[in-house]
């Protein structure tokens, strides 16, 4: 019997795993248990989420001694914490981390010579059966549009076979996963501070939860493999940062991001203090900072588009997305009654900002009823319901 | 009779030949009497519902139904048909005045004014028909006051960074002083007054307008004017509403008691997404920052345009799919379709952008402002949806200057309504979108007395000046009709680029009348054709629906739609190739002279730009139907001061037809009872064929006099017609067997023609009702329209007529026909009170169709006794009516002169016949 309770996992230090990854996400330690039936030799423990703007990989590094076969009860010693797993009867467990890493698309020369530089797609065959390299094909699991845009140049430069696991599917079971097994997973970041959030695992259905990708989705979970795509928009991280490289020359996500920090969106965008003379339009609950028209005062000025400074223009474009997409989140959670809504996703990267405006919107919308929440591992989700797909192919119910 | 093919010179719609007449000439007729008085007619004016008797407890001032509201001083109302000013408005001169002039919304970019407006010279009362209405006493006291006032309203835009503009038209038109607070003049010194304004610049500009104009800005709440102006038209405009799907638009009538609850979003720099739940009452229950503003701001950004307009006129000829994201550009091509994404979906908005590498001046300008016009318009869609699905609301109204009457805008807000909802919602926009604001700041004034207007009393009428400018008519419209014609001549001087969407043959005489319109590629003042016509607004209180129609609700007018695109497209043709022949008319009956050549040809030039701008954008002016189109040529005509086309032409025909009246009355009288009914729907369906002219019909003019013709044509109606109730009607006419049916009490005549029509078809079946007891009401048009009788030509004929028959006579007179139209001292004897009345009603339009949904108040307390109405001839009996139901009796006949509607009504050919007899409707 295998389920994803015999996964452990605890935080460990920040994983810095080399110069070729752009940046990296918290490892997670973790004991694998290998299925003793045959097929478990065909699968790697890598899986692939390729987006229209980033590649996000999940793989799991063995720790070493990995061999704890046939024990109920294991210790790690790591960071002090005893842990035990049950019912892992009789099957071989593995011990190690799950790794986190990505790249950009467009860079996706990069990211075909670090899983080859690392084998990465061998990881765990190699040390279970000791199987060399060789000539065939080794199916690896792939979610997102480019599972199938890029299916055939892996297959050539690597061998791997996609195995194609629909996104939606691989998003909400990364996220089932992260909230249900990973202590303080979620948090609310409203005002400068961050507040996990203990989840009930018995009570974390239904809830919305917001993919912002390059695009936007918004999917209502109900269970383990039950959800439903029921919203979405286009304004999205893509929207950022291609809007953001037009205005300001940024050449990279982060760099924009980071410019934004010391913007001023007052400058380009239109308040409604603007509109009426520093009064706030009370009868209507506006205040006087409330943007009226993102990039509204674009239109009123004689300034050309060199004469606004590009950490203006940045901040404006990160409150009109970031407040859109919350917006439109809220009305979607208020539609379907659900109380929480998790936002995930490469856009949010733990951007503070990013993540008071959405926090701001679901809060102004709601009238504080709702509360936006955040994953830790967020920009994973798909990779890593590609990833437990391997355990479970097919939904679970609880 | 001619085949299909000698239609083609003459108008296979509704007219006539004059060449024809021109030979009946020289049989003619001495009663030139008739003539001259025909002509004094044209130059009188009528009296509307000017109920002076009744109103006159009022002291000649307003009388006050209930509350503040003004009422209605209907004394010394007239239609304005004098020689000076011929616009067909009518006019209703003694208003105590309480009426607000002018409202201003002032945008950022736009300024939006409506301002109100009437004509202060009125004319004499006309003295027949008040005798007629004395005599008969129909001036009942069932409509003695109107809550509003007769007048027009009119829409104008100006840019607010050209304010000086806006304040100087203000100025010439004395909109400020005159009357802006006229209802209490005297605790406000002259030029004090205040102006209601919205809008952002309603502060802004507070001290301009006091310094230039001297009145002050009372500054109005933005949404409650948005809202105001949003119930006022969806509740008194028919068609204002339209959907938007794939480029089509299709007019939606909004139920006024059914409106309620909607969603109204502005867009505009920012959004408001309002719930409206009534007159006055709303919530601002959502918005986005992500806005007109944004796209206005980023496209600046981005593209150096200048303007907003340039903007999206970038945006026409732009690709989004080299900046977006599309679905199928992450799943390489294939659908997504188990979350129901196809390829095509937007995935990401400018996610294109991040992974190339291309900088900004890489991208055109088109595609990043389509891609922003996506982002944008699809994100409002989409927030819209869902806050009307959070308040269970099933209509979406969109307005605000962002959407501007473009096409893509809207289709992508309602394709991003439609997809959310599932097909369940649908997203809407109003014609008059841009002027919500100033609507409402107009509405706003206490005493506007707007609010009780019904849409049977708007007329929308589109000026010369609407197709050249589209939807956005900026600066001073053009008043004076000097103006006017340079305008049109200098414009077409330029050098405009012209197109010819529809083909025209060459003209005649005037040397002009080609399909000429400035394209929307080369002039600059439109920059997109799908943006609509605003037209003006005309006020008219004494217009009516018709009581008769058995489900006012479900009439339609039109029997054709026009919105099918080879109807249209045959119809616009039609009008495009007789309008050489129609300027001919119109130049000659005003003595040919060099100012009516002039006039002439900037008819001309206006009513082909009307035709090429419908040919474009077929929701230009509302929803299009032939009698709409029908009434704008007669409107274009009037515009340019053409007050009767065919003058000449009606009174030749009408002296020649008076002439042989005499003979056919003695026919008819010689035939038993059922023969003669017979031969008197024969006469009218025959007499109806003297509307067209083919060349055989020429050719047997020169064999023999209009009589002998009349009868010719008469033998050759043989039955069985096309549709023929003849016997149907006989029965209820002559009844079965021995038992004869009660006559009726009183029968509508709506007539056609002048000339053999009237006097040779209708008379003589006028005559047999009221021989049979039947009182007669010859219901005609209010003005002229093509060759159509109008109610002021009718008494002079009668008068004539009579003059040979006695019952016809003594009708008459009881009717107050012959007042003054002809004394009759002869016999004196007072016996005629015995005879039924003839009388004579306007119908309230001057077009060869008739909407019964706006008809004269006269008409329609002349309905309420009526048990019969007989429509007659193609524009009243079959272009439009030809599947209206009413509560009585209703024959429509008439001969189908055009072998495409022949096909199509009654699957038949031209010449057929129809006689319709419908029994009252008991729906």
């Amino acid at each position: 019997m295998v389920d994803s309770e015999q996964l452990i996992f605890e935080r460990s230090d920040i994983y810095d795993q080399g110069r070729d990854r752009e940046s990296a996400m918290d490892p997670v330690d973790v004991r694998f248990p290998i299925k003793s039936s045959p097929s478990t030799s065909q699968t790697s423990h890598l899986a692939l989420d390729i987006g229209g703007t980033l590649i996000k990989l999940v793989y799991f590094s063995i720790d070493g001694n990995e061999d704890d076969r046939g024990s109920d009860v294991c210790e790690t010693s790591r960071d002090g914490e005893f842990e035990v797993v049950h019912g892992a009867g009789a099957s071989p467990v593995l011990r190690g981390r799950l790794c986190f890493a990505k790249f950009e698309t467009r860079n996706i020369g990069d990211c075909l010579e670090f899983i080859r530089a690392d084998n990465l797609h061998y990881t765990g065959v190699q040390h279970q059966h000791g199987v060399a390299r060789d000539k065939t094909f080794v199916k690896v699991h792939a979610t997102g549009g480019g599972a199938y845009k890029f299916a055939d140049l892996f297959k050539e430069k690597l061998g791997i076979l996609f195995d194609k696991e629909d996104e939606m599917h691989c998003l909400v079971g990364g996220a089932n996963f992260l909230l249900k097994t990973v202590p303080q997973e979620a948090y609310t970041y409203l005002d400068g501070r961050k507040e996990f959030v203990q989840i009930d695992h018995n009570d974390l259905f239904p809830y919305l939860l917001v993919n912002i990708g390059s695009g936007v989705s918004m999917i209502k979970v109900e269970g383990d493999g039950k959800y439903e795509r029921v919203s979405g928009t286009s304004l999205g991280g893509g929207t950022f940062l291609g809007l953001g490289k037009l205005l300001t020359k940024c050449k990279s996500f982060d760099e924009l991001l980071e410019i934004s920090q010391q913007g001023n969106n007052r400058a380009i965008d239109m308040l409604v203090g603007d509109i009426y003379g520093g009064m706030d339009y009370s009868k209507i609950g506006l205040s006087s900072t409330t943007i009226a028209s993102s990039f509204g005062k674009a239109i009123s000025d004689i300034k050309e588009l060199e004469d606004y400074k590009p950490e203006d223009v940045a901040r404006s474009l990160l409150r009109m997305i970031s407040n859109n997409i919350g917006q439109i989140a809220y009305l979607n959670a208020l539609r379907f009654g659900l109380k929480r809504i998790f936002f995930g996703g490469f856009f949010i990267r733990s951007h503070e900002y990013t993540m008071d405006t959405i926090s701001v919107a679901v809060h102004f919308w709601s009238r504080g009823e709702a509360k936006a929440m955040f994953l830790r591992h967020e920009g994973f989700l798909g990779a890593l319901g590609a990833f437990t797909s391997y355990e479970n192919p097919e939904p679970q119910t609880i | 009779m001619g085949g299909p093919g000698d239609d083609s010179k003459n108008d296979p719609i509704l007219e006539v030949n004059d060449e024809l007449k021109q030979q009946d000439n020289k049989g003619g007729a001495e009663g030139s009497s008739g003539g001259n008085k025909a002509k004094a007619a044209i130059q009188s004016t009528a009296r509307v519902g000017g109920e002076r008797d009744n109103m006159a407890p009022a002291s000649g001032n307003s009388i006050h139904r209930s509350g503040s509201r003004p009422q209605l001083d209907l004394s010394k109302a007239a239609i304005q048909g004098s020689s000076e000013e011929r616009d067909p408005t009518i006019l209703l001169p003694n208003q105590s005045d309480d009426i607000s002039h002018l409202a201003l919304d002032i945008g950022g970019s736009l300024i939006k004014l409506v301002y109100f407006s009437r004509h202060e010279d009125y004319s004499n009362d006309d003295k027949r028909k008040k005798t007629i209405k004395e005599r008969l006493g129909i001036s009942n006291g069932n409509r003695i006051s109107y809550p509003v006032l007769g007048g027009r309203l009119h829409f104008v835009k100006f840019e607010t960074n050209k304010i000086n503009e806006c304040l100087d038209f203000i100025h010439s038109k004395q909109l400020h002083r005159r009357e802006c607070y006229p209802w209490n003049p005297k605790n406000l010194p002259l030029g004090s007054g205040i102006i209601k304004a919205t809008g952002g610049g309603a502060y802004k500009f507070a001290d301009l307008f006091k310094e230039r104009l001297g009145v002050s800005i009372e500054k109005e709440d933005e949404m409650d004017c948005l809202v105001a102006g949003a119930n006022f038209l969806l509740k008194a405009i028919r068609h204002e509403a339209f959907t938007h799907m794939e480029g089509e638009k299709e007019f939606v009538q909004i139920d006024p008691n059914d409106l309620y609850p909607y969603l109204l979003v502005n867009v505009g720099s920012g959004v408001s997404i309002i719930k409206v739940d009534g007159e006055g009452k709303f919530q601002r229950v959502s918005g986005t920052n992500v806005g007109g503003g944004t796209y206005w701001g980023l496209g600046r950004l981005l593209t150096k345009c200048k303007t907003f307009d340039e903007l999206l006129e970038l945006s026409q000829k732009g690709d989004n799919r080299t900046i977006d994201m599309l679905v199928g550009d992450i799943y390489g091509g294939t659908d997504y379709s188990k979350i129901g994404l196809s390829a095509s979906t937007i995935a990401s908005s400018f996610g294109k952008a991040i992974s190339e590498n291309k900088e900004l001046e890489d991208y055109r300008p088109e595609d990043i402002s389509l891609s922003l016009l996506r982002m944008i318009s699809y994100n409002i869609g989409q927030i819209s949806y869902l806050n009307a699905l959070r308040f269970g609301l099933k209509r979406i109204f969109f307005g605000g200057f962002f959407i501007r009457g473009h096409a893509y805008t809207m289709d992508t807000i309602s394709f991003a309504v439609q997809f959310w909802s599932k097909g369940e919602m649908q997203a809407m926009f109003l014609r008059h979108e841009g002027f919500l604001g100033a609507l409402g700041a107009f509405m706003s004034y206490e005493k506007h007395g707007l609010d009780d207007l019904m849409s049977h009393q708007l007329v929308e009428r589109f000026p010369m000046g609407a197709p050249y400018t589209g939807g956005k008519i900026h600066g001073p419209p053009l008043g004076d009709l000097n103006e006017k014609i340079s305008w049109m001549e200098k414009f077409v001087l330029k050098g405009t680029e012209i197109t010819a969407p529809v083909p025209m043959i060459p003209s005649k005489t005037t040397g002009l009348g080609g399909f000429e319109v400035p394209s929307s590629r080369g002039s600059a003042l439109r920059s997109d054709a799908s943006a609509l016509n605003i037209g003006v607004l005309h006020l008219v209180p004494t217009l009516e629906v018709f009581p008769l129609l058995a489900d006012p609700k479900a009439y339609e007018p039109n029997t054709i739609d026009l919105s099918d695109h080879s109807e249209r497209e045959y119809w616009l043709t039609v009008l495009s190739e007789h309008l050489p022949d129609l300027v001919d008319k119109a130049v000659a009956s005003e003595g040919g002279t060099e100012d009516a050549k002039r006039r002439g040809d900037a008819f001309a030039r206006a009513f082909s730009a009307h035709l090429a701008r419908l040919m474009e954008e077929p929701a230009a002016y509302g929803k299009l139907g032939l009698a709409n189109l029908l009434e704008l040529r007669e409107e274009c005509l009037r515009e340019f001061q053409f007050v009767d086309a065919y003058r000449s032409i009606k009174q030749r025909e009408n002296e020649a037809s008076l002439a042989v009246l005499p003979d056919l009355l003695e026919e008819l009288d010689s035939m038993s009872e059922e023969a003669r009914l017979l031969t008197l729907i024969e006469g009218v369906l025959a007499a109806n064929i003297f509307d067209w002219g083919s060349r055989a019909c020429v050719d047997l003019y020169h064999k023999g006099t209009i009589i002998e013709i009349y009868r010719m044509s008469r033998n050759k109606m043989q039955r069985p017609w096309r549709v023929d109730d003849f016997d149907a009607f006989k029965e209820r006419m002559l009844g079965s067997g021995s038992e004869k049916p009660h006559p009726h009490k009183r029968a509508l005549l709506f007539v056609d023609n002048s000339g053999a029509d009237i006097i040779l078809g209708m008379l003589p079946l006028a005559r047999e009702f009221l021989r049979r007891g039947t009182e007669v009401v010859l219901v005609a048009n209010s003005h002229p329209a093509l060759n159509d009788v109008t109610a002021m030509e009718l008494p002079d004929i009668v008068a004539e007529a009579a003059k040979h028959c006695d019952i016809l006579r003594r009708a008459a007179e009881t009717g107050g026909l012959l007042v003054d139209a002809m004394i009759n001292p002869s016999d004196g004897s007072k016996q005629n009170s015995a005879s039924p009345p003839l009388m004579v009603v306007e119908n309230g339009c001057g077009s060869p169709c008739i909407d019964l949904r706006q008809v004269s108040s006269e008409l329609a307390a002349m309905a309420k006794d009526a048990d019969l109405i007989i429509l007659e001839g193609m524009g009243r009996a079959l272009h439009t009516n030809f599947n209206a139901r009413f509560k009585c009796e209703a024959l429509k006949l008439a001969m189908v002169k055009n072998q495409r509607l022949a096909e199509k009504l009654i699957k038949g050919n031209i010449y057929d016949c129809v006689c319709r007899y419908e029994p009252p409707c008991r729906c």
